[in-house]
């Protein structure tokens, strides 16, 4: 179902952020070239350079016709050009991109399946001292900031006890192909990983444990005892299954957690991926792909909770039937 | 609804647990430069120092001392958690309640804001901002509180409509109560219990945002932060002093936020739990 009312919520959010992402570098002190291109501009700058870029954004005219040339270029894919790279934001962006999805990606899985595995069996004891201990340990875990699990499993597993690299996503000039370079992916993948997914799956688990509390006070579940079935099948196909739609649906909000989260932890562990290259673009000044990737993962985090929005309906259809 | 908020909050092990620990952060926040012993800004030209009687957990890489740091650190995070939850829960109770008794096309607008403001991954915007503005201390509060009172202004809204509806407004109303007088006299007292947790729960995410800005290290660099911290100690992961340099940090701003939750829980079956806040930054 397509529904207008959330199309124009999303619609201000974007608008919110790209008038945020125009107005910024234009509102600091200084001379807004800077502001825009960063440090390293400046030290490449000629006269004729700064003459195409003052014309390419319309510096010299008023604010509307400005954000007017911001806007036409964001359309056409140009998000700007880093003199830190020497090349388009875009494909910086894009060379980094995989990795982040990579991370993000398995991690919204993992946290997603323990999550709600974790959940199921909390909720099937529930005020049993398994369930106790869970619901407290996941709780607590869930107060450790993404970018202090990451360090520690780093400085434990990697530096101390040296069993995982200490950063990056591949060994350089290894030269490793096939089964060997996937066994190289995974080994450097496995600490951020871990860390994230950690840092997320007391979100779903919480979810998880509430759902399958309200479910097993159904009246299906008492038909379901009466009908003599077995423990497992009442406990996962019965219960389960349904305290996983809520956790299902809420997978675009998580999404959106989970890409922040990874910029953290990108950082730590020196992985290849937006937060990374964010982080290198803060220390350097380089705001043009600041700008961009911060633009990138917003309207990622966006689509994701659009889309989040469209399929609750098909996957739960109490709320249709609810507006 | 009346309920006894100190039965609620002592009545589990968990509630008591939180409670407990944050008054200790909430008395070494208050009592830091008693605690501290050192300046926690003065450099010294003993650097990289290992914990002593003198220096209880050494010094780091331009010789401060890094306990006198931790102490002032829950003063940063504990200044930002209180001053961001209680700007940030006044602004939810102003937007939201005006919203629900003013209605029409002020609440149709209201609303759409905080529809937009609630999808937009907050902390990406925070960073971008700072970035541009290395917010100092008060900033960084403002900028915080600005960004995040929409969830609880939605919640306030839906409760002061509910309450709207009551008797006991209805009969204030006939007696010609105006709208500004049955607002502070029946509807916010009646929040209570909702503002309290929401009030809890930007406080969690406020210590939250602060240490991930100050750990990007892209807030004021003269702040004492635990987040400032860990990335300081995190350049030096290569020499033991992660140890006492880089753990003390990472684990009282995990505890802190861990009793904040656990706070927050034991207090969330005095409202209704269909009316849970967003618990996470």
């Amino acid at each position: 179902m397509f529904s207008r009312r959330n199309l124009i919520t999303y619609a201000i959010a974007l608008l919110f952020i790209l008038v945020l992402n125009f107005l910024l570098p234009r509102m600091m002190p200084g001379d807004p070239l800077m502001a825009i291109y960063g440090e390293e501009a400046l030290v490449q700058m000629t006269p004729e350079l700064k003459a195409s870029l003052v014309e390419r954004f319309a510096l010299d005219q008023s604010l509307w016709q400005q954000f007017g040339a911001y806007f036409t270029a964001l359309f056409t894919g140009d998000l700007g050009h880093s003199y830190y790279y020497n090349a388009p934001v875009f494909e910086v962006i894009l060379g980094r991109l995989p990795w982040t999805l990579l991370l993000v990606g398995l991690s919204l899985i993992l946290s997603t399946v323990i999550g709600i595995l974790l959940g199921i069996e909390s909720g099937w004891r529930r005020g049993s001292k398994t369930d106790g201990t869970l619901l407290t340990g996941l709780m607590a875990l869930n107060g450790f900031p993404d970018f202090f699990i990451g360090t520690v499993l780093l400085l434990v597993f990697g530096v101390t006890l040296g069993l995982f690299p200490l950063g990056g996503a591949l060994t350089p000039y290894s030269g490793l192909s096939g089964a060997a370079l996937l066994v190289d992916v995974l080994k450097h993948l496995a600490l951020p990983l871990a860390a994230l997914t950690l840092a997320h799956v007391a979100a779903s688990y919480l979810l998880t444990r509430n759902t399958m509390i309200t479910v097993l006070k159904e009246p299906y579940m008492l038909t379901a005892r009466a009908k003599g079935l077995s423990e497992r099948v009442m406990k996962y196909r019965h219960a389960g299954r349904n305290s996983m739609l809520p956790v299902i649906t809420s997978a675009g909000v998580r999404l959106g957690r989970v890409v922040t989260g990874a910029l953290f932890v990108e950082i730590i562990f020196s992985y290849p991926g937006l937060g990374y290259l964010a982080y290198e673009a803060l220390l350097a000044r380089d705001y043009p792909v600041i700008q961009g990737v911060l633009l990138a993962v917003a309207v990622f985090v966006l689509v994701a909770n659009f889309l989040a929005d469209l399929s609750y309906p098909k996957l739960d259809p109490r709320v249709s039937y609810a507006r | 609804m009346h309920v006894d908020l100190k039965k609620e909050l002592t009545g589990s092990g968990r509630g008591r647990f939180g409670a407990a620990l944050f008054l200790l952060m909430v008395v070494t926040a208050t009592f830091a430069p008693l605690l501290a012993g050192y300046d926690p800004t003065a450099q010294s030209p003993l650097a990289f120092q290992s914990p002593s009687l003198s220096h209880l957990l050494g010094t780091n890489h331009v010789g401060q001392d890094i306990w006198s740091q931790l102490v002032y650190g829950a003063r940063t995070s504990l200044l930002v958690g209180l001053s961001v939850a209680v700007l940030s829960t006044l602004l939810s109770t102003i937007i939201g309640t005006s919203a629900a008794m003013i209605g029409g096309w002020y609440d149709r607008i209201v609303m759409r804001v905080v529809d937009a403001l609630i999808v937009i991954p907050i902390i990406i915007v925070l960073i971008l901002v700072a970035a541009y503005l290395q917010p100092g201390l008060w900033v960084l509060i403002i900028l915080l509180s600005l960004l995040g009172w929409q969830a609880g202004a939605r919640i306030v809204r839906s409760q002061a409509l509910s309450l709207k509806e009551r008797t006991h407004l209805s009969a204030a109303r006939c007696f010609g109560g105006s709208r500004l007088y049955l607002l502070y006299r029946h509807v916010v007292p009646d929040l209570g219990p909702i503002l309290l947790v929401e009030f809890i729960y930007s406080m969690r995410r406020a210590i939250f945002m602060e240490a991930g800005l100050a750990f990007l290290g892209i807030a004021d660099p003269g702040m004492i932060s635990w987040g400032m911290m860990m990335r300081e100690a995190l350049d030096f992961s290569y020499v033991n002093a992660w140890l006492w340099w880089l753990l003390p940090p990472g684990i009282t701003l995990s505890l802190t936020i861990v009793s904040i939750t656990f706070i927050g829980y034991s207090l969330e079956p005095t409202m209704e739990p269909r009316l849970r806040g967003e618990a996470h930054a």
